[in-house]
């Protein structure tokens, strides 16, 4: 292991590789003594470290970079397109030495296919590699020195942490040998003596336990910190394949003659390296024919009211458990007519009229490029085959749209696996939960009024408008008893492509970073449940999903206001069951103007009976009726092996705890008092545990 | 007592000991099954020990909101998240009740089953099972066979069918339905 000289090189110049490759494309962008400077000593460095592991060409290579630059060291000038050609042929060659480098360890065992050698004459700009082959993946995501040392430090420390354990087994034999001394003593000692042996070792003893469990907190502690450290390894910042698409698109623009900017967004999102690499080699070919087919010549753009650079933008964004690759260009569009004519030649297309939309599918399907000749960076519908592979591996989809003149984007959606987040811990209704922070908009403390008021309004007023609101523990119930909480204490407003909205959780436990996972596999769960995290005790945290929450929140503002649970199925009717007919009726309108389906029984014998018909997503219950009462009802139905899933609410006028004791006993699922009969209150109880279809 | 039956003692002993290593050595499960005993919505079964991956108690379970009645929510075991299913609702007679124990079945993907009460562990000749389903219909399809005990007959449950419901509930079909 130690033997290897080149060891630490090797991670510091793909570090610095990395930063000269980046920094090129910068200063192409954007001129001046900033990016030069840094630039230069970036070069430097390497130039230095390279001649210390006695790696000569590199150390050239970095050197004649440096030459080229030292004259922009201050002053505004742009370098001469030689030069930045030159600067990016040097770049190659860096790289490509790095990278053969690392070869041999990773080509041992086979019989090593001989090194791409690095051409030594190449006079022009290095050809592109043929864009025929859309394997070309390049493997741009690794871990960063910096996460890797982070580690290592957190590893250390977990380590130093065992001292104070070692030095307790110590003291653990010798306690041991104090025992056997005191078990002698038992037997000739006088009583006082050994009494006061005893009292020595309890307390020896008890102070031994005390330095025992602070040592192993502390150890837990900090092998949680090494585990969430690990975790964060396999993911790797979004953008680390930015560098190597912002050179594809400068190569590109520049073997087309066009000028192009890139820019993007959404870098920092972590994610796993096994979908990195592969969408990483398909947006290679997706933003090449940004260029090559979407912006146009300088002169047509000016001529089209467009500035002379067009703009590739390059998009990351995080959407619950998926994530999204967007490549925007504000060039011309796809060329929809000559789409459409070569289509024809090919019998692609019948001779009917084919709609805009239906052209941008047909290049879905590929064997389509609005080329009209083969270029060298770009063509034959490659691009497009390329990113349907790759979301068809990863299981995702593609979205193209195109507005002519104006550009085109492309979307490829992969739903995640792990993912590094964020999240804002919140409780509600007795159990925790997690919100990826970076869908809250803010927070809001509640006055126990403020909260009686959102819940009934449904509405809060955040930012000078009214948000739709839900308490967060009616779209989680899940049955359980909840626990006499404080109730709503604050309310949370999230932000989603469906609008904003705001839920009412009891409080803020505080924020943390967390590796989201998929729920397993035999665990369906409602669309406001995007993934599952695990804490340090081991126990799983829901994360939810804000779009999800959103479709909840606003199905509760709908026309009829229905569950904010589950999902959008229509709620099974609800059989009411009374001995008076002013109750029914009363029921049934509640019901029935809430957008329920209602049946009603005059006993618990008829109710019974209609409840074994089967069907009903709920029943409500009178207690006190001649026959069967509501009890017993609610006892039969537990004991029915087809009903005894069916919610049951318990209503009646006693409101005394021994009654509501014994519903919990026979299997009420709520109980509510008609003293204090609140229609919402009601409704919210059948709202959460109404069966839908 | 008298010496003689002191010395008789001894020899029974002592053939006893001799003759155990004569004995060809036993093997777990042909001539005996071990099972524990559970409590399921106030109602005894057994469970074969080999259908399980390990047995905890008072696990917290995180309760998941879900169209999936017998789905109490997921746990957490050595980092793998792991759905956790009522027994006593797959059996057909639910309680209000929390069950306090938890059986991670074998098979996957992984699935844990919770229970009310571990009444105990033991180990059974292979004659006191009497094999064959028990019904074939409704909830009883998932018990296959019963064991014969001091305290009463149990119903065992059956793991394999009982993870067959799990995955129909769940929507989780590992045999594609492709005879259309």
């Amino acid at each position: 292991m130690g033997r290897d000289p080149l060891r630490y090189f090797r991670l510091e110049a793909r570090e610095l590789v990395d930063q000269i490759s980046a920094g090129v494309l910068d200063l192409d962008q954007r001129p001046g003594p900033e990016p030069v400077g840094r630039l230069l000593r970036a070069a430097h460095t390497l130039k230095g470290a390279a001649r210390v592991v006695k790696q000569k060409e590199i150390a050239d290579f970095a050197h004649a970079f440096e030459e080229i630059l030292v004259p922009y060291r201050s002053g505004d000038a742009p370098l001469a397109s030689e030069e930045m050609r030159e600067l990016l042929r040097l770049n190659d060659e860096i790289s490509a030495q790095v990278v053969q480098m690392e070869a041999p360890q990773a080509a041992e065992p086979a019989p090593a296919p001989a090194p791409a050698p690095v051409s030594e004459s190449a006079p022009s700009p290095p050809p592109e590699r043929k864009t025929d082959e859309p394997a070309e993946i390049p493997a741009p995501t690794r871990a960063s020195t910096s996460d890797l040392d982070e580690l290592l430090d957190a590893i250390g420390e977990a380590n130093a942490q065992m001292t104070p354990l070692r030095d307790g087994c110590g003291t653990i034999e010798r306690l041991h040998r104090a025992a056997e001394a005191l078990s002698d003593q038992l037997r000739t000692g006088t009583p006082g003596a050994v009494r006061a042996a005893a009292v020595r070792l309890a307390g020896e003893l008890g102070t031994a336990g005390r330095r025992f469990t602070d040592a192993v907190d502390q150890i837990e502690r900090e092998l949680d910190d090494v585990r969430g450290k690990a975790e964060g390894l396999r993911l790797v910042p979004a953008g680390s394949i930015f560098t190597t698409l912002r050179r594809a698109v400068r190569d590109a623009a520049d073997a087309e003659g066009r000028k192009v900017r890139f820019e993007s967004r959404g870098g920092d999102i972590r994610m796993g390296v096994h979908l990195l690499g592969p969408v990483s080699g398909a947006f290679l070919h997706v933003v090449r024919n940004a260029v090559v087919h979407g912006i146009e010549p300088e002169a047509q753009r000016l001529g089209a009211g467009k500035p002379a650079e067009g703009t590739i933008t390059l998009e990351v964004e995080r959407r619950g458990r998926f994530a999204i690759f967007r490549c925007l260009d504000d060039g011309r569009g796809f060329d929809l007519d000559a789409l459409r004519r070569t289509a024809r030649e090919r019998g692609l297309l019948g001779p009917g009229t084919a709609g805009d939309q239906e052209m941008v599918d047909l290049v879905m399907h590929g064997g389509i490029s609005t080329t009209t000749k083969v270029t060298e960076v770009s063509g034959r519908g490659i691009g497009m085959d390329a990113v349907r592979e790759v979301a068809a591996q990863l299981h995702g989809e593609v979205r193209v749209r195109s507005t002519p003149g104006e550009g085109a984007t492309v979307e490829l959606i992969i739903p995640l696996t792990l993912l590094s987040m964020t999240g804002l811990i919140v409780e509600a209704g007795g159990s925790s939960a997690t919100v990826p922070l970076d869908a809250v908009r803010g927070c809001l403390r509640l006055s126990a009024a403020e909260a009686a008021t959102a819940a009934s309004s449904g509405r809060i007023l955040y930012d000078g408008s009214a948000a739709p609101f839900l308490p967060l523990a009616e779209v989680l119930y899940t049955g359980d008893t909840v626990p006499d909480a404080a109730g709503t204490g604050a309310a949370i407003v999230v932000d989603c492509s469906a609008g904003m909205f705001a839920i009412g959780v009891d409080r803020l436990l505080g924020t943390s970073a967390l590796v989201a996972r998929p729920l397993p596999e035999l665990a369906p769960a409602s669309a406001v449940i995007s993934s599952v995290s695990v804490e340090a005790d081991g126990r799983p945290r829901l994360v939810l999903d804000p779009e999800g929450l959103a479709a909840a929140v606003l199905r509760g503002h709908g026309p009829g206001a229905r569950s904010a649970s589950a999902s959008t199925a229509e709620p099974l009717p609800v059989l009411v069951v009374d001995d008076s007919l002013t109750t029914r009726m009363l029921e049934r309108s509640i019901l029935e103007s809430a957008g329920y389906e209602v049946q009603l029984a005059a006993s618990g014998e008829e109710g019974l009976e209609k409840a074994r018909g089967g069907g009903f997503g709920l029943i409500l219950s009178d207690i006190d009726m001649p026959g069967i009462d509501g009890f017993t009802l609610v006892e039969r139905i537990r004991a029915d092996p087809k009903l005894s899933t069916t919610p049951c609410v318990l209503v009646s006028s006693r409101a005394s705890a021994a009654d509501r004791d014994r519903g919990k006993a026979v299997g009420a699922d709520a109980y509510v008092v008609k003293g204090e009969f609140d229609q919402e209150d009601l409704l919210a109880h059948i709202r959460r545990l109404v069966v839908r279809s | 007592m008298s010496g003689p039956s002191v010395a008789d003692r001894v020899c029974t002993l002592r053939a006893d000991f001799d003759r155990s290593f004569a004995e060809p050595a036993r093997t777990l499960g042909a001539a005996s099954v071990e099972l524990l005993a559970i409590g399921v919505g106030g109602r005894p079964y057994a469970l074969r020990l080999s259908q399980a991956s390990g047995v905890h108690p008072d696990r917290p379970v995180t309760a998941l909101p879900t169209p999936v009645p017998a789905l109490l929510g997921v746990a957490g075991f050595a980092g793998t998240v792991v759905p956790v299913y009522d027994l006593a609702a797959l059996l057909g007679h639910p309680i209000p009740e929390r069950p306090r124990w938890l059986v991670l079945t074998t098979g996957s993907p992984p699935l844990a089953l919770a229970f009310h009460q571990l009444d105990h562990h033991m180990q059974v000749p292979i004659t006191d099972v009497v094999e064959g389903s028990i019904g074939d219909a409704g909830p009883h399809a998932y018990l296959k066979g019963l064991v014969r005990l001091p305290d009463g007959n149990r119903p065992i449950v059956d793991v394999p069918a009982t993870r067959a419901l799990v995955h129909q509930l769940a929507g989780h079909q590992p045999v594609p339905e492709e005879s259309s």
